[in-house]
């Protein structure tokens, strides 16, 4: 069900489930959208009430609410993840947060911890870039990043396509619809550059003290993104987390492995329902 | 047949290996499993060191990123990507420019999943697109630079250079924007100006007073919420605009704004101590435009001023419009002057050590037959604009000379009272004082030393060297000549020191905050030193708590006036009050 509002409209924010079921908002991590999610829903849609929603910049959002300051750092992303909660008048929401999302939960949490009852972060990072001064390993230099910039660069014109034209067919995936396929991800290419500079470069390091909120960290194996000792440090700095490492590999565990991810979801949150 | 299939699979095997573009199959795991020559001979690698290496080893760090964060969800999700712009690792480390496209087939019962990887050389078509790339961001640069001057000239345009703060254009523009144009309903507007500016200007030149008028602005900034509007529309005037949901709002704004001013200001190495007079004003619905809420603030203001500045006040709608109430007001004089309702009141100066009376100071009231007894600020400007002071001042140079006699008659034993005496600019500059000054000593027959003549430090100090002239006339009268409000005019030292005085009076300000004001206790105390110094009596004005009485003893002041002796008293009052204090 999509929502009208105009916060709503500006997010692209979609509630599926039960009704009158406990909370769970999916937030979305770099380079997609909403329809990350797809796989894990069939696993919370008969028991939770589920909302959806793309950032700023990001599949169907309105792009023309693009702001670049402020969504110049990670708050102006928390900001608009925590009027969503309040346009829908969402308590004890379970937070599934992905990637660079798992930082904007953090910032919501440690803001307005009355509205969290969990939170999940799925592959998280508080800081991609090393930091040699503290010994602290992201995984990347600041060259490293950079480069990533490039890369955006590069492919501006692909990403500013809707979608390139499929020379492959894709006959053993009947599952997927064509309009799934031709929406996919997209992403406004501008602002895919500011996201990835904003979302790589920002050191959430500290914020980490002041969740007070439980939460699940999903750590992958072989997450060129997440590497195991930054899972282990998230887990180490949030008071009162768990931290589950998952058999899935890569940094997209809800897509590669959707029944694993939503077990180890479900498992975690099964003891306060 | 066999052959024919046989040739078909080689035909194909061939169209595989030789195909002008690289091809690879990838394991579930997205290791290769599966090359083509192709794409080996395009990028150097050998066959076994590509087969088991999962691909993305094959890409640099930011397409690597992109390809795990974008590609790999995409294509599990959607099933493919198409022509995305990476860049393949060859052999050694050479970068080549490829686009990449991909599909994913899904693990049946039989098979695992696999995808199938097209690398296309993309050298020409990735430069060409990091021409157009480079030329967007050139052109966005450029848009955010004409963007940039665009708001630079409008901001210039409405804005004063000096104080950052909207000019009068801007003002005018920025109530525009607030809804209905041209209206202020729900607006108050405070209409501020500075008190002894010009001085300033004078004195310490026109560099000071910028840096004075931008110390006022940061000070009203800082005062003020977010949400007001604060102006420059002119010289040394701001304006401030706010929405007050209730004008009872305005009092503790005004006063905040009148005690933040007055803290003192170090212009160009001279501490300076400004004070401003506010006029407030209120919108009044729609139709009420701008420039008459602004007017009915100036009036407000000018009030203010003449009800003795440093302080604030609401536009009264029964004031009418200034220059006809001027007018009216100078008729009313010049006809009271004539009939004889201006009066003098006495007020004690006393020896602070001993609590003597020393002498009296005048100051003139006027029993207006409709408004009551005025105090001076309510008429002496209008007198002055006038000319009309020339007679008034005449006037109560003639009666107080007079009563000082008068005094002397009625009890001869007594100490002779001095009499002080305030002249205005005007009168200083006026030829015919010495003259008037003379016949009036002679027609009562006076002492000469027993009047005093106060003249203001701004009066002094607007032009020095024609009031050395005028006070050395008047010092070979042999009366006595005092420097009133001493420490509010920025007075040069150099023509302190030649002016022929006998006399400083300590400004009210500054002995308000006696003994409890650090600063202000410090300034009285290098007054009263200067005065010391220069050979000259200390008088301290505006006297009203014993606190500051006995810091006066302390600081060896010579005389005090104010509340805390006595209030202005006519004539006969004051007779009875004497002795009293004599006893």
């Amino acid at each position: 069900m999509l929502v009208s509002s105009p916060v709503a409209a500006r997010n692209h924010v979609t509630v599926t489930g039960r009704a009158d079921g406990p909370v769970v908002l999916f937030a979305h991590g770099f380079g997609c959208d909403q329809g990350m999610w797809q796989r894990v829903l069939p696993h919370f849609v008969a028991d939770h009430r589920v909302v959806l929603f793309d950032h700023v910049g990001a599949g169907r959002s309105d792009a023309a609410a693009y702001d670049r300051e402020k969504y110049a750092t990670l708050d102006g992303y928390a900001a608009d993840l925590l009027e969503i909660c309040r346009e829908l008048d969402l308590h004890d929401v379970v937070l599934v947060a992905h990637s660079v999302s798992a930082m904007m939960a953090v910032v919501a949490a440690a803001a307005e911890p009355e509205r969290f009852s969990r939170l999940v972060l799925v592959a998280p990072s508080p800081c991609y870039v090393d930091d040699p001064g503290t010994g602290y390993v992201g995984g990347f230099s600041r060259e490293d990043i950079d480069e990533l910039l490039e890369s955006l660069d590069s492919n501006y014109f692909a990403w500013a396509a809707a979608m390139a034209p499929m020379v492959m067919g894709n006959p053993d995936s009947p599952e997927l619809g064509s309009e799934l396929t031709g929406s996919f991800c997209r992403t406004d290419p501008g602002i895919a550059r500011d996201f990835a500079r904003v979302t790589f470069l920002s050191d959430s390091r500290a914020l980490l003290r002041e969740v007070r909120t439980p939460a699940l960290v999903l750590q992958c194996s072989e997450d060129l993104l997440a590497p195991v000792e930054v899972g282990r440090y998230v887990h180490e700095q949030l008071a009162g987390s768990t931290l589950v490492q998952l058999a899935a590999t890569g940094h997209c565990p809800h897509v590669s492995a959707p029944e694993e991810t939503a077990a180890a979801i479900l498992g975690y949150l099964q003891p306060t329902r | 047949m066999t052959g024919t299939v046989r040739s078909a699979a080689l035909d194909l095997e061939q169209l595989y290996q030789q195909a002008p573009c690289g091809y690879l199959v990838l394991a579930d795991d997205h290791t290769v499993s599966a090359v083509n020559d192709t794409f080996l001979h395009w990028t150097g690698h050998r066959r076994e060191d590509l087969i088991g290496t999962p691909f993305d080893r094959l890409l640099p760090v930011g397409d690597r990123i992109l390809f795990s964060t974008h590609c790999l969800p995409q294509l599990a999700v959607a099933g493919a990507v198409g022509e995305i712009v990476i860049d393949v690792l060859g052999a050694g480390g050479v970068r080549r420019a490829a686009l990449l496209t991909a599909a994913r087939t899904p693990a049946t019962a039989t098979t695992p999943a696999s995808t199938r990887v097209i690398v296309f050389s993309a050298h020409e078509r990735r430069r060409y697109e990091q021409e157009l790339i480079g030329a967007l961001h050139r052109a966005e640069e450029s848009e955010t630079r004409r963007a940039a001057a665009e708001a630079d000239l409008r901001f210039l345009a409405h804005h004063d250079p000096l104080t950052g703060l909207l000019n009068r254009a801007g003002l005018v523009a920025h109530v525009g924007d607030l809804g209905a144009p041209g209206t202020c309903a729900g607006l108050t507007a405070l209409f501020i100006d500075l008190d002894g500016f010009k001085a300033v200007n004078d004195s310490l030149g026109h560099a000071a007073g910028d840096e004075l008028l931008v110390v006022v602005a940061r000070r009203l900034r800082d005062a003020v919420r977010d949400s007001a509007v604060l102006a420059r529309p002119a010289g040394d005037e701001f304006v401030l605009l706010e929405a007050l949901a209730d004008p009872g709002d305005v009092e503790p704004l005004a006063e905040r704004l009148l005690a933040v001013l007055s803290a003192p200001v170090v212009v160009h190495g001279v501490e300076v101590v400004v004070s401003v007079s506010i006029g407030a004003a209120v919108g009044q619905g729609p139709g009420d435009a701008l420039e008459d809420l602004l007017r009915r603030a100036d009036l407000a203001m000018y009030r203010a001023k003449a009800r003795g500045r440093n302080r604030w006040e609401w536009h009264d709608p029964s004031v009418v419009d200034p220059a006809v109430g001027r007018l009216q007001l100078l008729g009313d004089l010049r006809r009271g002057v004539g009939a004889g309702e201006l009066r003098l009141h006495y007020q004690p100066r006393v020896e602070v050590r001993t609590g003597v009376l020393a002498g009296v100071e005048a100051l003139v009231r006027w029993e207006h037959p409709t408004r009551g007894l005025l105090p001076p600020s309510e008429f002496i400007e209008v007198a002055e604009e006038s000319g009309l002071i020339r007679t008034l001042g005449a006037w109560i140079l003639d009666e107080a000379v007079g009563q000082a006699v008068r005094w002397q008659r009625e009890d001869p034993d007594a100490a002779p009272v001095e009499m002080a005496v305030n002249l205005s600019a005007r009168q200083l500059a006026d030829p015919a004082l010495v003259d008037v000054v003379t016949g009036a000593l002679a027609r009562h027959r006076l002492d000469p030393s027993l009047l005093v003549l106060e003249i203001t430090e701004t009066a002094l100090m607007g032009d020095p060297e024609a009031a050395l002239g005028a006070l050395t006339a008047l010092r070979a009268l042999g009366v006595g000549l005092a420097v009133d409000d001493f420490g509010t005019g920025y007075s040069s030292l150099t023509y302190l020191k030649q002016f022929p005085i006998d006399e400083l009076k300590i400004d009210r300000s500054f002995v308000a905050g006696l003994g409890s004001d650090p600063g202000d206790t410090a300034i009285v105390a290098s007054c009263i030193q200067l005065a010391r110094a220069l050979g000259l009596r200390a008088v301290a004005e505006g006297v009203e708590t014993e606190t500051q009485r006995l810091a006066l003893v302390d600081l060896g002041c010579d005389l005090g006036q104010g509340y805390h002796y006595a209030r202005p008293l006519t004539a006969d009052a004051l007779r009875a009050w004497s002795p009293a204090l004599s006893r």
